[in-house]
């Protein structure tokens, strides 16, 4: 043990740099080689991605206020329809209401036109029949009248003049009409 | 016998261009520095709104940095700090994952022992079992580090908050503690320009070099394939190393910068 450090304290040591073999060539080569990664890294990664990333943070936060605004609006747009519907709904019963109140006095229109129009038809037919009636009756009358009139001439076995024809026309008549 | 079978705590030079001479560590540097490159390049070439595929990869690391270091430096500084930070990490992580790869350390030129084959010059160092490295980092951080502390304070309020007596006090205790704070501040320019650099530089190297050490160590415990059994529980274990001396770096130097930016009556 004793002999090794002797001989080391005999020879120069050798100091940190020349130990690890640091001097300016070597130094200054590595130096150059970490500084090129630096400038590669910084210019074509850092720069870049960074710009990227915060591009991307305000895109995504410019879509989330989007989304907010639509979100909004799309509220509103429903409190519209839900107006505009309860609007329509409104003018809608409305309407309904009118056309039925229209349908119903129009309704009632056409019964009393359809009424009076019976009416007016049951009027004609009586008075149809009413005359009918007192033709019949007229030819009854006359026809009672003549077969009175030929059987009173059978019966009685005489011609029978006008005057009494007239006669006995009328007594029959008078009869009937009683 | 230790020592023959010894990692050398320095990068070993491999080829040479020109005047410089290129070590392992080196070659890795920019193997890991070309797959970084070509990451990113696939990643951002066509960056898209919806992202996919590597996109997605990217932007979930540098989101999760972001939001790392925005909750300890703070909303105001992160976007001009994060370049650097972030870039620690990525590249501490890459180089520390990539010096488990199978190969590093055991490829290379070497030459029969008593105890079999060894390779005295591997193919491939971990780069951060470089101290240049470490230091290149280290050394980065420092210039940025003063450059945010005099955006942040002011030159003036830079030299203030280093020396200027804290705690609102007045009249003669003032100036009694006027030396006092002088001294404190000039340990803290010590501390700035000596320590952490330092702190940083070896932490990193020490974790690393020992790491690598020790999977060269528990590999020649036993022969092929029965030292599998004693590599994998330490490869495991590497591998949390590896992260968490990438998150040691660029919290530290995170915290550093807060520290250095924060004013005095938000940090009292």
């Amino acid at each position: 043990m004793i002999p090794i450090i002797l001989a080391a304290a005999e020879t120069h040591p050798p100091g940190f740099f020349e130990q690890f073999g640091v001097d300016w060539p070597h130094f200054l080569a590595q130096l150059v080689t970490f500084l090129i990664v630096l400038w590669v890294l910084k210019r074509y990664a850092y720069k870049p991605l960074l710009d990227m990333l915060e591009e991307r943070k305000r895109r995504i936060a410019e879509s989330m206020a989007q989304a907010e605004q639509i979100k909004q609006e799309l509220a509103k747009a429903q409190e519209a329809r839900e107006k505009i519907l309860g609007d329509a709904n409104k003018q809608a019963q409305q309407l309904i209401d009118e056309a039925r109140a229209a349908a119903a006095r129009q309704g009632d229109q056409r019964l009393q036109q359809a009424i009076a129009q019976a009416e007016q038809l049951i009027a004609k037919a009586r008075e149809a029949t009413d005359l009918d009636r007192q033709r019949m009756m007229a030819e009854l009358k006359r026809e009672i009248g003549r077969l009175v009139i030929d059987t009173t001439a059978k019966v009685t076995g005489k011609v029978l003049t006008p005057q009494d024809q007239q006669r006995l026309a009328e007594e029959t008549t008078k009869q009937l009409a009683a | 016998m230790a020592a023959e079978h010894a990692i050398p705590t320095h990068a070993e030079p491999l080829f040479s261009i020109g005047p410089l001479a290129v070590t392992n560590s080196m070659v890795v540097t920019w193997v890991v520095t070309l797959a970084i490159v070509l990451v990113v390049q696939a990643g951002t070439r066509r960056i898209k709104l919806v992202p996919s595929g590597v996109q997605n990869v990217l932007e979930f690391v540098v989101e999760s940095l972001y939001e790392m270091l925005e909750g300890i430096i703070g909303p105001h500084f992160v976007r001009r700090t994060l370049p650097f930070l972030a870039t620690v990490f990525v590249f501490i992580l890459a180089c520390n994952w990539t010096g488990l790869i199978p190969g590093f350390g055991t490829i290379g030129w070497g030459g029969p022992t008593e105890h079999g084959f060894h390779v005295n010059t591997p193919l491939l160092r971990p780069t951060n079992a470089d101290v240049n490295m470490t230091m290149a980092m280290a050394i980065t951080f420092t210039v940025l580090w003063m450059g945010w502390y005099v955006q942040a304070q002011g030159f003036g309020g830079a030299i203030k908050h280093l020396f200027a007596p804290k705690g609102g006090m007045h009249g003669a205790i003032l100036f009694v503690l006027v030396p006092i704070f002088i001294f404190v501040g000039l340990l803290e320019l010590v501390s700035i320009f000596f320590v952490r650099p330092l702190g940083l530089t070896v932490r990193l190297f020490g974790n690393i070099y020992a790491g690598d050490s020790l999977l060269e160590a528990m590999g020649g415990v036993l022969h092929f394939p029965f030292n599998v059994l004693t590599l994998l529980p330490f490869y495991f274990m590497e591998l949390l190393v590896g992260i968490v001396q990438a998150l040691v770096f660029m919290l530290l130097c995170a915290a550093f910068t807060t520290a250095a930016i924060m004013h005095e009556e938000e940090g009292h």
